[in-house]
C-alpha cells in the first residue's frame, strides 16, 4: 500500500510539473503561434527580431515561427489567408489594411490595454489602426518611420542653405540652382511607387490641399491643391530630370548613394546603406524636418509597422498572439535599437532612450547629432488620409497611384494643372463612393 | 485464342477500348482546365456582381453595378487601350520574328542545335526573372543600353539622340510603351518559332519538291507553299501569344508598374491594384472580366480561320 502510495505521489508531482511547464504563459500546451513579417529594410532588424520571438516561445511555452517576405507580397498573402481561413496568427503590414477589416480581429482591448500600459501614442500610429465610421480597431500600431528630407551639405552649403532647405521655396530655388550649376538633380518622385505617393502628398498638405477632410468627404479640388500641383510640376521641369517619371522603391537609395542627387525624401535606410558603405559620404549628408509650404509643414510617415491577426485565428493562439504584440513593445528600446533608429515607437514611453540617441548616434553617424531634426517628428509626420482618418477609399486611392500620376500629367506637359486635378477629384470620388455604400467610410 | 487471352487478362478489353482510353487520356487536362481555369473563372465572375472585399467574400449579388462603375472609369478606358495596343503591336512583331527564324532554324547549319538552344532561353526564362533582367538593362540612370549610346556619341552633351545622358526608358511615355512591347516580343518570340518550326517540319516534302521542280524560287515557296500551308498552326500560335500577353502582368508590374502616368498600365495590373492592393476585390473582378468577351471573340475568328485553312 505504501509502495502504492508513493507511486501516485511521483506520478501525481511528474503530472503537476509538466502542467506547469506548458502552461508558463498560462496557454494550453502546444500553442503555437506564426508570425509573417516583410522584410525589414535593415536586416539587423530582422536578426534581432527572430532571436527575439524564439526566446519569447520558450519563456511562455508557446511554439513561435517567424516567416519574413518581401514588403509587396503582405498583401496579397493576407488577402490569400483570409480567403483560406487559415494562416499566420499575425501579419504585420505597412499601411493601413482597412479594406481588410472584416477579416480581421477588433483589436480595441489590446489597444486599450497598451494605452493603459504605455500611455499616449502618435497620432499618426491611431489613425492607421481605427475606424471611427464603424468604430473599431482592426490593428495594432507599434511602430512608424519617419520620412526626413535628405540633403548633400556641400552642394547646398554652396548654393547659400548650409542647413539645407527649410521651405518648398528653398527647395525650388536651391535646387535648380545646383542643377544649373552641378546637374545634379532633386529626386522628388512623380511615379506610380511608394517613395512619390508620399512625397507628392507631402507638398500637397503643406500648400494647405489634400485628398479628404477631416469628415471623410473628397476635397481634393481646391486651389491649395492645384498650386501644390504647379509647384510640383515646376520643380521637375527646373531642378529635376525625367528621371522621376520613372522613380522606384529603389531610387532614392540608389541616388543617394551615387551622389546623383542633391535632395530625396526618404526614410534614414539610403542613408543608412551610404553609410556602411563610404563613411565620408554619409558624413555629408544631413537632415531636415518636413518642408515648410504656405500652409505648414507636413510629410507622411514613411511606412508603419501594423500587426493585424486574422479573424480565424482563436483560443489560446489569439490570447498568445496578443500577449506577444504587447510584449514586442514593451521591448521597443530594442526594436528601435536594432532597427538603427528605423522604427520609431507609436508609444513614446516605450523608447525613454529615444531622444539621447537622436542627440548621438549610437550606430556612429558623424556628427552624431545627425538625427535631432527628428525630435519633432510628432509635430510633421502624419498619416495617409490626413486630416481625416485612413479609411479604406484612402487606401484605394494610394494604390492607384492617383496623386502622383495627375503630378506627372502636369510635369510632363500633358494638362493643365486645374484639369489634371478635376480629373484625380473625379476619379477619387468614385472610389469613396463605392466604400461608403459598403459602410466603410463617413461623410457624404 | 483472343477469348482465352482476354481470359488471362480482364483489362485488356478495357485498354483497347478507345473511347475508354482516350476519356483516360483527357482527364488530366478536364482536371486542369476545371479547376485551375474552369473555377476561379466562375469565382470572379462571382465576386464581378457581387460587393466583396479583401476582408470579406460574402457574395452579396448587386448586379452590374461594379461593371457600370468600371466602365464610367476614365482611366480603365485608357488601359483598355494600352492593353489591346500592347497585345497588337506585339504580334505582329512576333508573328514577323517567329516565322524568319523558324525558316532558319529549319535550315542546315552549323551549330544549329546550338543556336536553338541559346533562342529558347527566354521562354525558359521564369517571366519575373527576365523582367528584373530588363529592368537592370532599362535603369533610368545605370542602363547599359545608354551606357553604349554614349559610348558611341548617340547620347551625351553633343549626342544625336539626345543631349542627356540617359533616355530614361522606363520615364519616358514613348520609350516605356516601346520597352514593354520589347520584352514581351522578346520573351513570346520564342514559343511561336517552335510551334512554327513543328509546321514547317511537317510539310510533305513532295509538295516541295514539286514546288522546286515547276520552278519555283525561295520566296515564292515561301509565300505560296509554306505559308498557307503552315496557316492553321500559325493562327494557333497567334492565339496562344495573344492570350498570354493579353492576361500577363508582371512584365509591366516588374518594369514600370503602369507608369509614366498610365502610359504602361494593363488591364491584368489595373485590375490587381484595385482587387488585391486596394482591397476592392469585387471591382478588380469585374474589371479583369472585361477582357474576356474581346479574347473569347478572337479565339473564335482564329479558331475558324485556322479551321477553314486546314479545309482547304
Amino acid at each position: 500500500m505504501k509502495q502504492l502510495i508513493r507511486i501516485l505521489m511521483v506520478l501525481g508531482i511528474l503530472v503537476a510539473l509538466t502542467v506547469s511547464a506548458g502552461a508558463q504563459g498560462g496557454y494550453a500546451e502546444g500553442t503555437e503561434i506564426s508570425l509573417l513579417q516583410w522584410s525589414h529594410f535593415v536586416p539587423r532588424y530582422d536578426e534581432w527580431f527572430d532571436a527575439y520571438a524564439a526566446e519569447w516561445g520558450e519563456a511562455n511555452g508557446v511554439g513561435v515561427t517567424v516567416d519574413h517576405v518581401n514588403f509587396t507580397e503582405i498583401f496579397s498573402t493576407l488577402a490569400a489567408e483570409i480567403d483560406a481561413g487559415e494562416g499566420h496568427t499575425i501579419v504585420e503590414v505597412l499601411f493601413s489594411p482597412a479594406s481588410y477589416i472584416d477579416g480581421l480581429h477588433d483589436l480595441g482591448d489590446l489597444n486599450a490595454k497598451a494605452s493603459e500600459m504605455f500611455g499616449d501614442r502618435a497620432s499618426t500610429c491611431q489613425a492607421a489602426s481605427y475606424l471611427p465610421v464603424v468604430d473599431t480597431y482592426y490593428a495594432y500600431t507599434h511602430g512608424y518611420v519617419p520620412d526626413p528630407g535628405d540633403y548633400d551639405i556641400a552642394l547646398w552649403t554652396e548654393a547659400g542653405y548650409p542647413d539645407g532647405p527649410k521651405t518648398y521655396d528653398d527647395l525650388l530655388e536651391g535646387g535648380r540652382a545646383i542643377f544649373e550649376a552641378t546637374g545634379i538633380p532633386v529626386g522628388i518622385g512623380m511615379s506610380p511607387e511608394l517613395d512619390s505617393r508620399m512625397a507628392n502628398r507631402a507638398a500637397i498638405w503643406s500648400f494647405g490641399g489634400s485628398i479628404q477632410d477631416e469628415n471623410e468627404n473628397v476635397v481634393l479640388n481646391s486651389e491649395e491643391t492645384i498650386a501644390a500641383v504647379k509647384y510640383l510640376a515646376q520643380l521637375q521641369n527646373e531642378a529635376m530630370t525625367d528621371e522621376v517619371f520613372g522613380w522606384t522603391a529603389a531610387s532614392n537609395n540608389q541616388a543617394l548613394i551615387a551622389g546623383e542627387v542633391s535632395y530625396i525624401l526618404n526614410s534614414n535606410s539610403a542613408y543608412r546603406s551610404l553609410q556602411k558603405i563610404d563613411e565620408a559620404a554619409a558624413a555629408n549628408i544631413g537632415f531636415t524636418s518636413a518642408l515648410a509650404g504656405p500652409a505648414g509643414a507636413y510629410a507622411s510617415s514613411h511606412v508603419w509597422q501594423i500587426y493585424v491577426i486574422p479573424e480565424y485565428v482563436e483560443g489560446d493562439e489569439l490570447e498568445a498572439a496578443k500577449q506577444f504584440i504587447l510584449d514586442h513593445s514593451a521591448n521597443y528600446s530594442d526594436v528601435t535599437y536594432y532597427s538603427e533608429l528605423y522604427n520609431f515607437p507609436c508609444h513614446a514611453s516605450t523608447v525613454p532612450e529615444l531622444d539621447g540617441w537622436l542627440e548621438t548616434d549610437p550606430w556612429g553617424s558623424q556628427p552624431p547629432n545627425k538625427f535631432e531634426v527628428l525630435k519633432t517628428v510628432n509635430d510633421w509626420s502624419v498619416h495617409l488620409g490626413f486630416p481625416g482618418v485612413t479609411n479604406p477609399a484612402i487606401s484605394q486611392v494610394f494604390a492607384e497611384s492617383i496623386i502622383p500620376n495627375m503630378v506627372a500629367q502636369v510635369a510632363l506637359g500633358e494638362m493643365n494643372a486645374e484639369d489634371a486635378v478635376a480629373q484625380a477629384h473625379e476619379r477619387i470620388e468614385e472610389i469613396f463612393a463605392d466604400w461608403r455604400a459598403r459602410g466603410m467610410v463617413g461623410g457624404g | 485464342m483472343a477469348s482465352a487471352s482476354a481470359a488471362l487478362n480482364p483489362h485488356r478489353y478495357l485498354m483497347d477500348d478507345r473511347r475508354f482510353v482516350g476519356v483516360i487520356f483527357l482527364v488530366p487536362a478536364l482536371l486542369y482546365i476545371l479547376l485551375l481555369v474552369g473555377l476561379p473563372f466562375l469565382l470572379a465572375i462571382a465576386f464581378g456582381f457581387s460587393d466583396v472585399t479583401v476582408g470579406n467574400t460574402e457574395l452579396n449579388f448587386i448586379g452590374f453595378d461594379n461593371f457600370v462603375a468600371v466602365w464610367e472609369n476614365d482611366i480603365f478606358r485608357q488601359v483598355f487601350g494600352n492593353t489591346v495596343m500592347f497585345t497588337l503591336v506585339s504580334q505582329i512583331f512576333i508573328l514577323i520574328f517567329a516565322n524568319i527564324l523558324a525558316i532558319i532554324f529549319t535550315q542546315e547549319f552549323t551549330g544549329k542545335w546550338f543556336a536553338r538552344f541559346i533562342f529558347i532561353l527566354p521562354w525558359a526564362t521564369p517571366v519575373s526573372l527576365a523582367a528584373i533582367g530588363w529592368l537592370w538593362m532599362f535603369d533610368t540612370k545605370y542602363s547599359p543600353i545608354d551606357y553604349l549610346l554614349l559610348q558611341t556619341g548617340f547620347l551625351g552633351p553633343k549626342g544625336i539622340l539626345s543631349n542627356s545622358r540617359n533616355l530614361y526608358w522606363l520615364a519616358n511615355p514613348v520609350l516605356s510603351q516601346i520597352s514593354v512591347i520589347f520584352v514581351q516580343v522578346w520573351r513570346m518570340t520564342p514559343l511561336a518559332t517552335v510551334i512554327l518550326m513543328a509546321g514547317l517540319s511537317s510539310i510533305p516534302t513532295d509538295i516541295l519538291d514539286q514546288a522546286e521542280v515547276d520552278g519555283s524560287r525561295f520566296m515564292r515557296t515561301l509565300l505560296q507553299v509554306k505559308l498557307p500551308l503552315i496557316l492553321p498552326i500559325m493562327v494557333i500560335a497567334l492565339l496562344f501569344s495573344m492570350i498570354t500577353m493579353f492576361g500577363d502582368m508582371t512584365v509591366v508590374y516588374v518594369l514600370t508598374r503602369g507608369g509614366p502616368v498610365d502610359y504602361t498600365r494593363i488591364i491584368g495590373l489595373y485590375s490587381f491594384q484595385i482587387g488585391i492592393e486596394g482591397g476592392n476585390l469585387a471591382q478588380g473582378a469585374a474589371m479583369a472580366l472585361f477582357a474576356f468577351p474581346l479574347l473569347l471573340a478572337l479565339a473564335l475568328l482564329m479558331l475558324r480561320t485556322a479551321s477553314r485553312a486546314e479545309v482547304r
